[in-house]
């Protein structure tokens, strides 16, 4: 309770600073394994693969994606620049996955460098980090500022 | 106090003795317990399976994938709910599969939305299982948990899903997730579309279908197959056999929308006293019998809705329509809603409307000529079959309230709605008394912290 008490008041003084500053917040870049040939992906289309609707990157090979840990700013900032879905509204969509056995959530790994390892190693997987943990093991295929 | 089993196209009591239900000896085995043996066992077939084909599958499975080893995985939902209703003759409820409500039974009701859901999810690469029972009231007032949805699930491709077992139906927008109200921006879904589906869930098998077109819209179509028995209340039963239908959904961007289209053939012993006395008056008898009693009939509903949620805002629309020869009735449903987000408070509006084509009322059996003993038997039996048909809902319904997003796995909720059935139909609502006047708007309150673990 005490830790969702701090999320709350985490994301509300991230909108508040949002709010007056436009945009505090880092740039995000949604990323693959540099092994992955893929082209530059639309914001579309990484939404709907964080959505769970689409399980294929456009190439067609399989694809799965990772999640921050839910509170963090980067998972905030990524979801709000995609699909201008609030974390209540994506439970309440993954609510909606989940008890209808249509899907289960991303799965969430601690931080940018966590992502960006298990990314640089796996070529079907996907992730977002901040764009100071980049490095060459991955490739980015969408900015989000 | 209205009887428990006094729900689903009850009588108003004053026929209550002629259309009470008889009561057979025996206790059949509960379905929840039936369904939920039949869950464990594919569940520990499933992981028995693995023992087997582990090896196969670890190599299958890609590397992001949680592999062979099975993942188990348990989650939860539940609203605590009260409602008032300004009723003092009939009873607000939020399904027709309800002992009581909020009205004339209670003051505050906490039984119209109340609920506890919990589920097991196991999977294991490419197969999967899921167990979810919930808890709610049923038709006999208790809350003994019903298995909602068992079934395993295989996934061929990434777009291609095969489950069998038990599923809720995927009709409207939401009807297989209508019992998750934290995932709705109302206190519950309209009862008008949502409380008086004939058919809700299936035993069978499905397979869903992914797949993509130009734009980057994203499509399922699903096709399902299967039957169901439920047990409404002492012997009564609900039948359906040969359900089949389609469900088409497409997601772009901020849009969403879903068709569907089911048919079935549906049993049950709902005034079955009224239609085996009505046969024993010979061939016009018979016809009324087999005109509205639910013996193998055939259902067919179809379903059409749009939502459109670019994350501000949000409205939504459905349309369907239900067909039955049968007490049951024809009706075409609809309703459209809306709301705004201001950060965690989501003021929302809507209407909902349901109304019957064809028969509401049935002269029934021809009196002239009856001997007066006959004729009193045939008069009480065409009330009764009247008292059925006035269950098929005529309704309109405003709403209006507030969504309070407590935390990213509560919402606190608020609702006032204006309920109001007419052309002598009792609606939605059960438990009518024999003072009831359709046409009688009814106000209810409505209180709810829904959640999700």
């Amino acid at each position: 309770m005490v830790t969702r008490i701090r999320h709350l008041v985490a994301a509300a003084t991230l909108m508040l600073a949002q709010t007056a500053s436009g945009n505090a917040s880092a740039e995000l870049v949604v990323i693959v394994s540099a092994r992955n040939p893929l082209p530059a992906l639309s914001g579309d289309q990484v939404a709907a693969i964080f959505l769970g609707q689409a399980g294929r990157f456009p190439d067609g090979a399989e694809v799965v994606a990772l999640d921050q840990r839910l509170g963090s700013q980067e998972r905030n900032h990524f979801y709000t620049q995609l699909t201008g879905k609030s974390p209540a509204l994506l439970k309440a969509h993954w609510s909606k996955m989940v008890f209808t056995g249509r899907g289960q959530p991303p799965r969430e790994l601690a931080d940018s460098i966590t992502v960006r390892r298990m990314v640089a190693d796996n070529p079907s997987m996907i992730g977002y980090i901040d764009r100071s943990a980049l490095d060459p093991s991955v490739r980015p295929v969408l900015v989000l500022r | 106090m209205p009887h428990p089993g006094a729900s689903l196209i009850q009588a108003p009591s004053r026929n209550r003795i002629m259309t009470y239900p008889f009561t057979l000896p025996g206790n059949p085995v509960p379905t929840a317990l039936r369904g939920s043996v039949f869950a464990y066992g594919l569940l520990v077939a499933a992981a028995a399976g693995v023992g087997f084909t582990g090896d196969a599958l670890a190599a299958d499975a890609h590397a992001g994938n949680p592999a062979a080893r099975p993942v188990w995985k348990f989650s939860g939902f539940g609203t605590l709910g009260a409602v008032r209703a300004s009723s003092r003759d009939a009873d607000f409820t939020s399904t027709v599969l309800r002992a009581n409500g909020a009205g004339r039974s209670e003051r505050w009701s906490p039984d119209v939305d109340s609920r506890l859901g919990a589920q097991l999810d196991l999977s294991m690469g490419r197969w999967s299982g899921v167990l979810q029972v919930v808890s709610e009231q049923n038709m006999e007032g208790s809350y003994r948990p019903r298995v909602e949805w068992a079934n395993i699930k295989y996934q061929a491709t990434p777009d291609l899903a095969l489950r069998l077992g038990r599923i809720a139906l995927p009709v409207f927008l939401a009807a297989d997730s209508r019992k998750v109200a934290y995932t709705m921006p109302w206190v519950r879904p309209p009862v008008e579309v949502y409380g008086g589906l004939p058919i809700s869930n299936s035993d069978g098998i499905d397979a869903t279908w992914r797949w993509r077109s130009a734009g980057d819209t994203h499509h399922a179509t699903q096709v399902f197959y299967g039957r169901t028995d439920t047990r409404l209340f002492e012997d009564r039963r609900l039948q359906a056999h040969g359900i089949a239908g389609l469900s088409h959904s497409i997601e772009h961007g901020p849009l969403s929308a879903r068709v569907s289209a089911l048919t079935g053939r549906l049993d049950t012993g709902i005034g079955v006293e009224v239609f085996s006395a009505m046969r024993g008056f010979g061939p016009q008898g018979v016809a009324l019998a087999d005109r509205y009693a639910i013996e193998d009939k055939r259902v067919s509903m179809v379903s059409a809705g749009v939502s459109y949620d670019p994350g501000q805002w949000f409205v939504s629309a459905e349309a369907g329509r239900t067909h039955t020869h049968s007490l049951l009735g024809q009706t075409s449903t609809m309703y459209i809603g809306g709301g705004y987000r201001f950060a965690s408070l989501t003021p929302y509006a809507g209407f909902a409307k349901i109304r019957a084509h064809g028969a509401t009322s049935d002269p029934g059996l021809p009196l002239a000529g009856l001997p007066p003993r006959a004729r009193a038997v045939a008069s009480a039996l065409n009330a009764g079959l009247n008292a059925y048909l006035a269950t098929i809902p005529i309704q309109t319904t405003f709403s209006t309230g507030l969504r309070w997003d407590l935390a990213t796995d509560a919402a606190l909720k608020v609702q006032y709605d204006r309920v109001r059935p007419t052309d002598g139909s009792r609606g939605t609502l059960i438990n009518t008394s024999s003072g009831f006047r359709s046409g009688q708007t009814v106000h209810v309150a409505s209180v709810a912290l829904d959640f999700v673990f």
